[in-house]
Formats: C-alpha cells, sequence, structure tokens
C-alpha cells in the first residue's frame, strides 16, 4: 500500500497557483458587474452633522449612493449585536464606514466619493484603554446595556468594559503567598497592534437572485460570513450562499465578515452584481488586528526558586466594536497557568472600548503578548533569585497530570520537558549563554515555552465516489494557504481510500452545497475536518466492500482498498479497480458516498474558576519550546536573529513540507512582531498607514529556522494529528526578547523591540540584582 | 490614449485612460489575473513582470509608458503545451507555494534574477527578492526552490 | 497623510507625452508652464500620482532619451540622467571610484524599484532620506541642467534647497550628475541604517570619503548625511574637526559632537530625533575607521565596508 500520510505529498492547488490561474476572492468577476467603495470616517469619533448624497447620486455611471437612511435599522455582530451596517449619528473610529457608492467602474465610484458631502461634529477620541477606563470617561457606546448577546448568556461587561474575566479562587491563600515571599517580582509590558497584512486584500462580489444573496469571497470562515450578512441585512442565514475562492492569505482577518455585507446589501439596492475590493490602505486601517495590550504580572517566590503566587492584570483594545475579542478575554487567564506552576493567582482581563478599528483574530490571537511578558517575567524572576533562566523553567514546569487555571488537566504535558530536553541536544544552553559576541556586537540567547490549543469547533466532509474512481470532497472548510486542505485533509482521505492525492477532488466551500464547518482558525483543520473524513470514509468504504464482496464473491470482511483497488488482503494482484466498484454501484445498489462530522469533546474544567470565561479551555493541547540566538549592534540598534530552533508538539506529521512551512512561516511572522511591526496610536490614529511604513520581514530579514518535531500521537486525531499552524508564533516574541535582553544586559517591556529602544536602553544604567 | 504592447508574446493595440498603470491594464483590459495587486505603491512586489526582460512593479508603471515594450506576466511562463518552468515546478515540489498570492511576482522577479545569475548563492537569492514580500513562507522554501531550479537547469 | 480616498482622475484628465528627444520633452515643459511632472522610473512620481499627492496637468515622460544615458570617465565622472540604481551599483567605474553612490545604490527599494528608479530622480525628488544623495554630496556633484533656454550647472549642496524642494525651475529637466574622482589613497562608504535588511527608507544615512596624505594624516575629509534635517547635507565643520588628524578616538568624537550639532532630525514615524542624533555619533566613527584602514591597507582608491 502507498501510504500517502507522513509523506512529501505536493499540494493540490500548487499548479494552479504558479500559472496564475487561480481565482482568488479580488479575481472574480460576474457580467454586469459593478463597483462599490465604502465612504469611510475621517476621524475617530464624532456625530454626523450632515451627510447629504444628492450631488454623488448624479454622477455619470453611478447606480446609487446607501446611507443608514436605506439600510435596515438593528444592530449586528458576531457575540454582540452593537453595530449598525452605516455609521447613523456615531462615528466610533476612523475608517468607520458611512456610506456606499455603486458605479460603472471603481473611478466613478471613489468621483462619487468626493462629492459626498459630510460633516461631523468631533469627539475627543478615547485612543486607548486607560483613557477609556479613566475617571469620568465619555463611553464609546452610551447604549451598551440595550445591545442583545448573539449566544445563550449576558457576560460580564459595563460601560468601556466590552468584556471582562476574573478569577480569584482563594484570596487568602493569594495573600499569604506574597506575605510569605521572600522574593516579590512585579513587571509591565506593552505590545502593539499587529496586522495581518495578507497580501491579497479583503474583497466580496454579491448579486441577489431567485430572493437569495450570493457572496463570492475568499473567508476563511464562510458560514460566519454568511451568518454576519443574513444577521445584517435581517433575513435567515440560509438565504445567503457563501462560495469561497483561492484566499491570498488570512491569518485570522478573513473569519468576520467585512465587505460581504455591503456588497449582498448594494446588489439587491442596485439589481445587479457589486464588487467591492479594499485599498492596501483601508484594508490596514479596518482590519480586525491584533489587539494591542498591556499586561502587569506579579509573582511570590521562595529564595529556593520556586512560585509561590502570580497576579496577572490584562487590559486588551477592543477598538470600537467586539466581533469575537469577548471570547479572547479567556486567554490571559489559560496561558498563565498552562505552562508553569503559578501557586496561588489572581486573574484579571478586561477587554476595553476605544475609538479604533475594531480588533480581532490574528494567528496566536494574545497569547504572543501574553507569553511575552511571561516569559521576559521569568527571566526576570529567575535574574533576581540568582538562578539559571532556563533551570529556573524546570524547576516550576507542570508535569503531566497537572492542571490549568480553569481546572483543565493536561494529561500529557511532561511533553513540555521533552521539548526543553530537544531543544538541549541541538542548542546546548550552557555552550550557547556564555559565547563570546563577534567584534562590535552583543550576542544573547533567550529561551521560551508555550502550550496552544486545538480549536474543538465542529467541521464535517461528505466524500462522494466518482464513477471513474476518483473521490469528491464536499466540505466548506477552507484551504488559506497552510495546506490544512490542499495536503491534509487531501492526503487523509487519499489513504483512507486506497487513492491517488491527485485523484482526489476536493470542492470550493459553498454554504449551499457543504455541511457546517468553523473555518481556518486555532489550527482546526486538519485535526477536526480530517477527522471527520476519516468518519466519512469509514462509511465509504463500507459501501465499496459490500459491493465489491458481491462482485468478487468474496467475505466483506476480507477485503482491502488500496492503490485504486479493491482486493482479498494478502492478494494484492486480485481484485477489482475501486472505478469498476464505483461504475457497479452507481447503477447498482447506488451511487456512493458517506458523510462524517466531528466537534471535539470539551474538556472538563471547573466551571466556577473565573467569571466571564467565555473559552473555557485548551482543547487538543501542544507543547513547544523555542530559542533564540541575537546579535545586537550598539551603534544602529539593530537586531539580528542569527539562530532559531523550535521543538513543536505535532501528534503526527501528515506532511512534512506543509508541517515545515507552518513553522518557518509563523516564526516570520512572530519576528515581524517582535522586531519590525507596529501601528503606533496616536489620538485615535494609526501612524503606520501603508506598507512603507508597516514593515513586514523580508527575505533578507528571517532566518531559517532549525525544527525538532514531537510526535506524540494524540488519540482522537486523524493519524493522531494535533493542530500544528498556530503555535510556531506563539512564543516567537518571547524567545526574541529575552534573547534581546540578555544581549543587552537591559530590560525589554515592549514590543517591537526598535534601534530606538535597544540604543534607549543602552543609554540608561544596567538594573541591580 | 492609444497604446500598443506585446505581452506573453502576443501584440496588443488597446485604448487605455492616461492614468492607468500597466497593472490595470494587464488585469483589466486583457484579463491577465495571474499579476496581483497587492499594495498599489510598490512595496509588495506582487505585481512584478517583466518589461524588457527586467522585473518591475506594474503597479508603479504608468501603461503608456509601457508602450513598445515586451511585457511578460506568469502566464507567459509555462510552455505553449502546459509545461511548468523549472522555476515553477520547483515552486511547487519545494512547498515555495502556501497561499501562493505572492508566487506570480516572486517567479517573474526569479525568472530574471536565475538568467542573470545561473548558480546564486543563498545571500544571492535572498538579495534578489528583496523587493518580494512573502507573509506565508517565512522565504526558507521559496530560496530552496530557487536553488532546486538553478540545478534543474544545470542539468539542462 | 490624508486619510481620505485619493481622488480619483477622471478618464483622461492628465495628458502623456512621451518624449523621444530632450528638445521634445523641453518643449513641453514650456508649454505646459509649471503643471507638468517628469516621469523617468516612475516609483517616486506614480506613487505620489496614485495617492493624489501631486495632481499634474501632464507628464513627460523621458525614459527613452538617448541624450540622458550613459556613464563616462573623463576629467570627472560624468552620470546621465537616466542611470538606474542598478547600473550604478554594478558599473565598473562607479564600484571603483564611487563605491558609496553604487553601495548607496543598492539600498534604495528592491531590485524591481533599481531596475527603473534614476539617479536623476532620487536627486530630483529630494527625499530628506534620499540614498544617493550623501554619497552625490561627498563626491562634489555638479547637476547639469538645461531648459528650452540654455544649459547650466549647479554644485549639488545649493540645488537642494528644503525638504523635497530643488533649485530646479519647472522649465528645466536635469541631464547629468558629474562628479570629482578620487585621488590616490582615498577611500568611501555609505552606510545607511533602517529596521529590516532592505527596503527601507533610511532612518539615518552616512556617506564618508577620506583621502589621506603621505603621513598617513586625513587631508580631504568630506561628510554627508540623510535623513537628520530637511535636506541631505556636508558636515562641514565635523570635516574640518578630523582634517589633519589619523581618524583618533578623540578627532572623531569631536567631529561626531559638532555633526549631532548641525543635524536637525525630528521624531516621525520611523524614528525618534533622539535616536536619530545618538546614531550619528557612532555611525561616523565607524565609518571613519573603516575608511582609514581601506585607504591605508590598498594604498589607493578603495572601497570599505
Amino acid at each position: 500500500m502507498t501510504a500517502v500520510v507522513g509523506e512529501r505529498v505536493e499540494r493540490s492547488d500548487g499548479v494552479t497557483k504558479v500559472t496564475g490561474e487561480a481565482v482568488y476572492g479580488v479575481d472574480h468577476v460576474e457580467p454586469g458587474m459593478l463597483h462599490g467603495k465604502i465612504l469611510r470616517s475621517p476621524v475617530p469619533a464624532g456625530r454626523i452633522a450632515r451627510l447629504d448624497v444628492s450631488r454623488a447620486r448624479l454622477l455619470p455611471g453611478v447606480h446609487g449612493v446607501y446611507t443608514a437612511a436605506d439600510a435596515p435599522a438593528h444592530r449586528a455582530g458576531w457575540l454582540l449585536r452593537e453595530q449598525h451596517l452605516f455609521a447613523r449619528d456615531a462615528v466610533r473610529y476612523e475608517g468607520e464606514p458611512i456610506a456606499l457608492v455603486v458605479a460603472d467602474s471603481v473611478e466613478a465610484a471613489k468621483r462619487a466619493l468626493e462629492a459626498v458631502e459630510l460633516e461631523i461634529e468631533l469627539e475627543a477620541p478615547i485612543g486607548d484603554v486607560e483613557s477609556a477606563l479613566a475617571e469620568g470617561a465619555r463611553l464609546v457606546h452610551p447604549e451598551w446595556e440595550s445591545y442583545e448577546v448573539a449566544g445563550p448568556e449576558q457576560y460580564p461587561r459595563s460601560g468601556n468594559v466590552a468584556a471582562e474575566t476574573v478569577s480569584d479562587p482563594d484570596p487568602a491563600a493569594f495573600e499569604r503567598a506574597f506575605a510569605e515571599a521572600d522574593c516579590v517580582v512585579e513587571d509591565e509590558f506593552r505590545a502593539p497592534r499587529q496586522y495581518q497584512a495578507f497580501l491579497e486584500p479583503r474583497s466580496a462580489v454579491a448579486r441577489y437572485e431567485n430572493g437569495r444573496y450570493v457572496v463570492h469571497t475568499a473567508s476563511q470562515y464562510p458560514f460566519n460570513v454568511r451568518d454576519r450578512v443574513a444577521q445584517f441585512l435581517g433575513v435567515r442565514p440560509s438565504d445567503v450562499r457563501v462560495v469561497g475562492h483561492h484566499i491570498g492569505g488570512g491569518f485570522g482577518a478573513k473569519l468576520d465578515a467585512s465587505l460581504e455585507p455591503y456588497a449582498a446589501f448594494a446588489a439587491r439596492a442596485v439589481g445587479r452584481p457589486v464588487k467591492i475590493v479594499n485599498e492596501r490602505a483601508e484594508d490596514l486601517l479596518t482590519c480586525p488586528s491584533r489587539e494591542n495590550a498591556i499586561v502587569r504580572l506579579r509573582t511570590a517566590l521562595s529564595a529556593d526558586g520556586r512560585i509561590l503566587g502570580r497576579e496577572l492584570e490584562c487590559l486588551m483594545d477592543n477598538g470600537a466594536y467586539s466581533g469575537e475579542m469577548p471570547f479572547l478575554a479567556s486567554v490571559p487567564m489559560h496561558v498563565l497557568g498552562q505552562v508553569y506552576r503559578a501557586g496561588a493567582t489572581r486573574v484579571t482581563t478586561r477587554l476595553v472600548y476605544t475609538n479604533t478599528a475594531p480588533t480581532g483574530a490574528f494567528r496566536g490571537v494574545g497569547g504572543l503578548y501574553l507569553y511575552f511578558a511571561l516569559e521576559r517575567h521569568m527571566d526576570n524572576c529567575a535574574r533576581r533569585l540568582g538562578i539559571d533562566r532556563r533551570e529556573f523553567r524546570l524547576r516550576n514546569l507542570l508535569s503531566s497530570g497537572d492542571a490549568s487555571l480553569t481546572g483543565q488537566v493536561l494529561e500529557d504535558a511532561d511533553i513540555l520537558r521533552e521539548a526543553f530536553d530537544r531543544v538541549e541536544e541541538v542548542a546546548p544552553w550552557a555552550s550557547l549563554s556564555g559565547r563570546p559576541a563577534p567584534e562590535g556586537k552583543l550576542r544573547g540567547v533567550g529561551i521560551a515555552a508555550c502550550t496552544w490549543l486545538t480549536n474543538p469547533l465542529p467541521g464535517s466532509v461528505t466524500l462522494k465516489l466518482n464513477e471513474d474512481g476518483t473521490v469528491g470532497v464536499v466540505t466548506a472548510a477552507t484551504e488559506n494557504g497552510s495546506g490544512a486542505v490542499a495536503m491534509g485533509v487531501t492526503q487523509i482521505v487519499a489513504e483512507q481510500l486506497g487513492v491517488r492525492p491527485e485523484d482526489v477532488i476536493v470542492l470550493m466551500p459553498d454554504t449551499d452545497a457543504a455541511g457546517y464547518d468553523a473555518g481556518s482558525q486555532g489550527s482546526r483543520t486538519t485535526h477536526i475536518v480530517g477527522r471527520a473524513a476519516t468518519i466519512a470514509a469509514a462509511e465509504v468504504r463500507e459501501k465499496i466492500f459490500a459491493v465489491a464482496a458481491t462482485m468478487m464473491e468474496a467475505a466483506k470482511e476480507d477485503l482491502e482498498l488500496a492503490d485504486g483497488r479493491v482486493f482479498v488482503a494478502g492478494d494484492p494482484d486480485s481484485g477489482v479497480a475501486l472505478a469498476d466498484v464505483a461504475l457497479a454501484a452507481t447503477f447498482g445498489s447506488g451511487p456512493i458516498s458517506g458523510t462524517g462530522s466531528y466537534t471535539t469533546k470539551p474538556p472538563a474544567i471547573n466551571p466556577s474558576c473565573a467569571s466571564g470565561l467565555l473559552f473555557p479551555a485548551f482543547p487538543t493541547p501542544t507543547y513547544h519550546v523555542h530559542l533564540a540566538e541575537v546579535e545586537v549592534d550598539p551603534v544602529t540598534g539593530r537586531v539580528d536573529v542569527t539562530r532559531y530552533v523550535v521543538a513543536q508538539e505535532v501528534g503526527k506529521a501528515i506532511n512534512p513540507d506543509g508541517v515545515r512551512g507552518q513553522i518557518q512561516g509563523g516564526v516570520a511572522q512572530g519576528l515581524g512582531y517582535a522586531l519590525f511591526e507596529n501601528i503606533q496610536i496616536v489620538d485615535g490614529r494609526y501612524q503606520e498607514r501603508r506598507l512603507e511604513t508597516y514593515r513586514l520581514p523580508l527575505a533578507v530579514d528571517v532566518p531559517t529556522v532549525e525544527i525538532v518535531l514531537l510526535e506524540h500521537p494524540e488519540a482522537e486525531g486523524p493519524y493522531g494529528a494535533r493542530g500544528v499552524a498556530e503555535p510556531p508564533i506563539v512564543p516567537v516574541a518571547a524567545a526574541v526578547a529575552n534573547a534581546v535582553a540578555d544581549a543587552i544586559g537591559r530590560p525589554v517591556t515592549r514590543l517591537p523591540i526598535t534601534p530606538d529602544d535597544v540604543l534607549e536602553a543602552l543609554a540608561s544604567p544596567a538594573p541591580g540584582g | 490614449m492609444q497604446l500598443r504592447l506585446t505581452v506573453n508574446g502576443r501584440a496588443h493595440e488597446l485604448d487605455v485612460p492616461a492614468q492607468a498603470t500597466l497593472l490595470d491594464v494587464l488585469r483589466d483590459e486583457l484579463g491577465l489575473t495571474g499579476t496581483k495587486q497587492g499594495c498599489n505603491e510598490g512595496e509588495c512586489g506582487a505585481c512584478t513582470v517583466l518589461v524588457d526582460g527586467k522585473a518591475v512593479d506594474s503597479c508603479v508603471l504608468m501603461a503608456l509608458a509601457a508602450a513598445g515594450s515586451e511585457i511578460v506576466t506568469v502566464e507567459g511562463l509555462a510552455a505553449p503545451d502546459g509545461t511548468l518552468s523549472p522555476l515553477q515546478r520547483a515552486f511547487v515540489e519545494a512547498g515555495g507555494v502556501q497561499c501562493g498570492f505572492c508566487t506570480p511576482g516572486f517567479l517573474m522577479t526569479l525568472t530574471a534574477a536565475l538568467r542573470e545569475t545561473p548558480a546564486p548563492s543563498e545571500d544571492e537569492i535572498r538579495a534578489a527578492i528583496a523587493g518580494n514580500i512573502c507573509r506565508c513562507t517565512g522565504y526558507t522554501q521559496i530560496v530552496e526552490a530557487v536553488q532546486a531550479a538553478a540545478r534543474m537547469e544545470a542539468r539542462g | 497623510m490624508p486619510s481620505e480616498p485619493a481622488p480619483a482622475l477622471a478618464r483622461n484628465a492628465i495628458d502623456f507625452v512621451d518624449a523621444r528627444h530632450v528638445h521634445q520633452a523641453l518643449a513641453a515643459l514650456d508649454a505646459y508652464g509649471g503643471e507638468a511632472t517628469v516621469l523617468a522610473g516612475g516609483t517616486d512620481v506614480v506613487v505620489q500620482l496614485l495617492q493624489g499627492l501631486i495632481r499634474p496637468r501632464a507628464l513627460v515622460h523621458i525614459r527613452r532619451l538617448p541624450e540622458l544615458a550613459g556613464v563616462a570617465s573623463g576629467e570627472r565622472t560624468e552620470i546621465g540622467a537616466l542611470t538606474t540604481h542598478w547600473e550604478l551599483g554594478t558599473h565598473p567605474a562607479i564600484r571603483a571610484e564611487h563605491a558609496a553612490l553604487a553601495q548607496a545604490a543598492r539600498t534604495v527599494g528592491g531590485r524591481q524599484t533599481q531596475n527603473v528608479g534614476t539617479i536623476a530622480g532620487n536627486v530630483v525628488n529630494a527625499s530628506p532620506a534620499a540614498d544617493l544623495l550623501p554619497a552625490l554630496l561627498v563626491a562634489g556633484a555638479q547637476v547639469a541642467m538645461r531648459s528650452s533656454a540654455g544649459t547650466r550647472s549647479l554644485a549639488l549642496e545649493r540645488f537642494l534647497v528644503d525638504r523635497k524642494r530643488t533649485a530646479l525651475e519647472p522649465n528645466e529637466l536635469v541631464t547629468a550628475l558629474s562628479l570629482e574622482r578620487p585621488g590616490p589613497r582615498t577611500a568611501e562608504t555609505y552606510l545607511k541604517v533602517g529596521r529590516r535588511g532592505a527596503m527601507e527608507v533610511a532612518l539615518v544615512g552616512l556617506a564618508a570619503r577620506l583621502q589621506l596624505d603621505d603621513a598617513g594624516r586625513l587631508g580631504d575629509v568630506r561628510i554627508a548625511v540623510c535623513s537628520v534635517g530637511p535636506t541631505a547635507f556636508r558636515a562641514h565643520q565635523a570635516e574640518a574637526a578630523l582634517t589633519g588628524s589619523r581618524g583618533e578616538e578623540e578627532a572623531v568624537a569631536e567631529a561626531a559632537q559638532l555633526l549631532q550639532a548641525a543635524a536637525r532630525p525630528i521624531d516621525d514615524v520611523r524614528g525618534t530625533a533622539a535616536y536619530r542624533r545618538r546614531v550619528l555619533a557612532g555611525l561616523l566613527a565607524r565609518a571613519v575607521s573603516a575608511c582609514v584602514r581601506s585607504a591605508m591597507s590598498e594604498g589607493g582608491r578603495g572601497r570599505c565596508s
């Protein structure tokens, strides 16, 4: 049997991408299509005093100009219904949609935008979380109490606090820990927004036909887009059909709807298909970027290096609307207790409204700044105690059977120690710690560990056996570039049904044809959809064997399926071609197909561990250790990452090239976060607005990552596979920051670590013991 | 205004707005959507095409400024029978393609670079692609693809 | 930075003059009376056009003008206005005698920008961060210009008037840059500071050209910087402090202080004024020591890193 899982199989969409044939969301066109452009608020906060579109409506080539007056009056949103389609009266962030022009061409639409008369009475913007929380601060949402939750129940929120998670399980033990500590270490860390910066800007093409909306979009989560379009337009979800395309990167930004509700609304209003595409500047300005945050940590330590107690306070910038952020307010609590013992703890997280673009999910979500904070803090604790940084970590590492702060038992947490050991084998800490720097440079080494999850949300797959022996795969799972579908799911189906990967044909996502899938997020696709595919495959195999048994006059139980043939086990040259079985079945017992759906069983947790914990567990955990070596130029402050090592637990590598690509790519994004990418916000306005100033890592900036894979199969995963794609980005800033702090002998408490920050740090005195 | 260009070996006579860029013309007038718009400011390289053999960001080249030139886009790399160029094949085999949106730009930049330097070092490869952004791969497998293509070409 | 969408140009709202000879281009510039923009490589002009930062009535396309191409080494090095960054970075005469210029050209954007961007474009755009300017300044560059009325030439130092403003008249074209060829025991370098390894608008740029006399002392010293003032400039006082020294620490420190005093950096989205000032000192020391080493070891025209 030709093995496919675990092999370097070419991705199924490689050729169409290298020839330029692949049709991405931005490439999709429809006959009679018109072009939409959104008029966006030029200011972060205010009230619309005048909005007159009459002149714009009369311009040549313009088919319609729409505002709140034309749109439904109700509110929509992922978790909290707080947003109108167009701003009505209140404007809450720079870039907020106020009107939509539909015209013959993009140029005509832009001219019409200029002709819209808009006056806004400015309000002093609430530009950051501390201002929003200040005594007497203006409310970003004065009507916050009237908003409906789209889920089962209300969650803690009030005023400018969009969501709050508080965990204080044992105040007495907590006080004792700090009172008895030999040493208390306290730190504060800050991290900026990070823009996903996928190469393909967001887009949508919609038409209205037969009483339904049909939306073409390169979405990571078509069912979510369907729901949001339906919400905004006040129709049933099934009145909306979302069709997917090749996606030019998403990294979380394309999980929620963005332009789709506008294109759909316009298509119905104007009676023709409408296409809307973001220009890069507007995409950057309005993208649901990774939130900026402030993290404060306090640890009570014993002299012998044990952690007695920990306090974490996290302030997350929600931006003007919540999206899925309230779920992410749970992440700090998970991070604090799933790698190192934390003793007696208190965790407070506040997600705070500001007059800035709504923030959202970007690969690794808040894990990046949380592990940055935690791991910088660990280094600081070790330094204060006079204990080696790596040794201090090992002393406080969780073991299998330990529980995180939510009560979730981490059955295989011993993998963390193994990951440290595996990194040690290729990058021995003692030899790296003392290495002299090259002439004129400073050298440092840093280490960081993290535990991450595999998102548990449901997925489904239908497999149909075509008469020619090829296999059709109907799923709404999205291939965002990671290879989870073009490699992962494809290879799993190929191996399960004994066909070549080239004979597995996966349909583009279509919410009319496929069952629910929760999208490419949280590294879930290979694990969840792969598992659903094996369930579907089992049904298909059953049916194949039933038909083949009759054809071959053999017993079903004796049959095997491999290399496009059904044969009696042990006698591969016997038997029949799968195509013959398929043909016989189609016109005999009936066409063969099978369906599977899967969602991870939620791990048991302690439900009273915290209030407001909307995301209670980190299911199917994975364990990782990263090591970074840097050289710092004390003249320019530039940081060069000279070596980067990753030890990652993957369960089972379905495709080694795919796994390597996710690790190398995730580390590159993490380096961008650590060193180059920054969105400075002043009075609610982004200072970096284009790719010239929002600097993405280039080929000359990213080292080749040394990869050590750990493969402890996970019982529920297809072939034991766990989620792979998110974790590589998560501890990168932590490892690099630790290395830089080691190199310069000064604290690093902010990201990105700019040359500016390095020189300023070097100019200040070294901290005492 | 009238514009004459040769694209992938085929001559075209077009009427284009004066302010159109070559990227606009390739995508909208000629329907060659393999060349992508990533930033429209000459920063990301997704729009790279060859103009008289040189890699150029088509988003910052006025279409009328390309009059009389020979343009090659990603659609012009494979042979007429569909056989991929060694570089295209290497990208697929080496894992140099993830989302693929940046890929056409990289292929054009590297097609010119390999013609100029058939056996580039790793540093030379990375310098050659400094004007092309990839957000997915972290570049290593792209470098490996180029090295594999160079070896393929050397073997003849 | 404007936050509104870039103003759209109506179809054919701009004229496009595809010049084939210099006199054609000059005639067009005269005809449009200051409302035409010259277009060569376009890597600055087209970006500005697309973002609505400039709104000319016409583009005068000069990329094919044969009179403006070519590099020649005579009494001075003559570089045609249309010489691209790539050509500057690879031309043997420029690499041999104007190493700082070759190095600088290799840092302007990526290969795509270097393939079409031109020396004159960089000079006329006169960004405070223009990479070629420090190297041209230390080479004592002269800017040759032509209009329908005739020709004239101006030292680059005087050509650069202010941030993005030059002495070029609306009806003039830059035709060439001419550079002083170096004497013996001369070395030069361009050091650029940025956050990434490429595609950076310089946070600070410094070019140095030093000539040693027979006794190993610095005779002809030229230092020029960019991104620490509205234009790139020669740091004459710092140069004077180094002249006659052997590049020792004290001389360099004194020169660095004078350089910092002459600099007028600002805080901007890329970096702070404080950072820029801090970096200047170390950068000067690095440039001087590298050039001194190179000039001494190679004993002639040197390229140093």
